[in-house]
């Protein structure tokens, strides 16, 4: 896919949008001199707030972190910090985002990340936080939400991974994947999982640097693609297995797929925000 | 230019440019080849931005709960058990990137004076971790439960929380080029960037400049 950029949807906005950066409050932003940086640095906060609070929530859900308390009780102490979370970016973001307008306007990059800030809230609103609520229990609002948000979380994924210039970003999703499982695993599964995965890394080594020239990029390209669906498919594997194992948790399956996605839509937000200036 | 600096300007020209480097005049050091690498450049920035929401978001919530903000009704112990090992975890990941960050443009970092307040708060962060397990902690036993600690608890906490947050900041403004060698800039900044000794030289407030000799002297 080459671009799906908000140029390519809406295509009579882009007078308007190269005038943010002149009018307030774009203006405001980049008026000053550290006055840019000090915004981003307030994103990068509140991103640092939704990201850690939700993940400590979504991890006690799969059974890892605080699990000497409830979900519920890991959940009534994280709610506020994740308000603070969810409302700095929503209002750094679009400071920035308005003395950046141009520049984000033809970003297929921030269209996927807008497509996670969507989804991740609603996956962290409408699911992780009232199914952590009720003690791992899926009720059928959460159900609802999950359909929902799921659905936007895995369109952005799709996007992410088949746009041109930001394709790449994905596997900072495939490696948030592969790190969760970690602390989510246990004993011999755990180390198998580790083994296999550090056999995949050597292999696609060695594959990329010693059977073919690193800079023979005609074919690196396929074999870095199947390298990729390796990983993907032993962590889905490993993940799998993961949410049929249970070893006394809350919830059941649907619950653990819950919380992954409530904790990799977020991963893809930063992930994609950071390949705006990469892109 | 005193022997030491010369020293590490030298040093830092042979881990930029020269390290790795072979025998053909059009090669590339390490450090040049992983600046200009078509992706592992961009993935290493990213994953140190994205692993900092696990490290600094673990810490920030261990730090809540000795300030008595969060996690009241949980004994101290019960979250720094369960939270720090992610908190370590994440931290082998932000450090492994960051040193493949500075391994890319050293010479760059050095004379960038938010880089350099960055190490200053990074290692006062780990020497407050130093001062929480070797003195703070060794009382822990008789607090452990309180829903507020101690005043010594408290105190080492906040320091926690305003370093590891100065510490983004900094990192943060690094690529901004507000203070750089070579531009018109306060002689504080000159002197904390050892602006004197770098490729682009110093200019003060008044416009004089001031370039470096060693720079002239490489072929």
């Amino acid at each position: 896919m080459s671009s799906m950029n908000l140029e390519h949807f809406f295509p009579q906005a882009k007078a308007w949008v190269d005038t943010l950066g002149d009018i307030p409050p774009g203006s405001w932003v980049k008026g000053p001199k550290f006055g840019y940086a000090s915004w981003e640095v307030g994103h990068i906060i509140s991103l640092i707030i939704i990201g850690g609070t939700t993940i400590l929530m979504n991890l006690r859900l799969l059974g890892a972190g605080v699990t000497q308390e409830k979900p519920a009780e890991v959940y009534r102490n994280l709610r506020v910090l994740q308000n603070i979370g969810v409302i700095g970016i929503v209002v750094t973001g679009l400071l920035i985002g308005a003395a950046n307008a141009t520049k984000l306007y033809d970003s297929s990059a921030f269209t996927v990340k807008m497509m996670a800030l969507l989804a991740g809230i609603i996956l962290t609103y409408g699911v992780s936080r009232p199914v952590a609520a009720a003690n791992g229990a899926v009720g059928l609002m959460p159900k609802i939400w999950f359909a929902i948000g799921g659905a936007i979380f895995l369109t952005g994924l799709w996007m992410f991974t088949t746009t041109d210039l930001i394709d790449v970003g994905v596997y900072h999703v495939i490696t948030a994947a592969a790190l969760i499982l970690i602390p989510v695993t246990r004993g011999r599964l755990r180390w198998g999982y580790i083994a296999g995965m550090a056999a995949l890394i050597v292999a696609q080594f060695v594959h990329t640097h010693f059977v073919i020239k690193p800079d023979d990029y005609d074919h690196l390209n396929p074999v870095n693609k199947t390298y990729t669906a390796l990983y993907a498919v032993w962590i889905v594997g490993t993940g799998l297995i993961t949410l049929f194992r249970n070893r006394g948790e809350e919830g059941g399956p649907l619950t653990k797929l819950m919380a992954y996605f409530g904790i990799l839509v977020w991963v893809l937000g930063a992930a994609a925000g950071r390949w705006i200036a990469f892109q | 230019m005193n022997g030491l600096q010369a020293s590490i300007n030298a040093f830092l020209n042979w881990l930029e440019h020269v390290f790795g480097k072979g025998p053909s005049p059009d090669g590339q050091s390490f450090s040049e080849a992983l600046l200009g690498s078509l992706n592992f450049w961009s993935l290493l920035e990213g994953t140190h931005l994205i692993v900092l929401m696990l490290f600094a978001g673990t810490i920030m919530v261990v730090d809540l709960r000795l300030l008595g903000v969060t996690f009241r009704k949980t004994r101290v112990s019960v979250i720094s058990d369960a939270v720090l090992p992610l908190t370590v975890y994440s931290f082998i990941f932000v450090v492994i990137s960051g040193t493949g960050l500075l391994f890319a443009k050293p010479i760059f970092y050095y004379h960038t004076v938010w880089f350099l307040a960055k190490m200053l708060f990074l290692a006062l962060a780990l020497l407050n971790i130093v001062v929480f397990h070797g003195r703070v902690q060794a009382t822990q036993g008789s607090w452990d439960a309180d829903e507020t600690p101690p005043r010594a608890a408290r105190m080492s906490a906040a320091a926690s929380l305003i370093l590891w947050t100065l510490v983004i900041i900094c990192g943060r403004f690094i690529p901004y080029d507000v203070y750089q060698c070579g531009k018109a800039q306060p002689d504080f900044i000159n002197w904390v960037q050892q602006c004197k000794t770098s490729e682009k030289g110093e200019e003060n407030m008044a416009g004089q400049r001031f370039d470096s000799q060693m720079w002239k002297e490489q072929p």
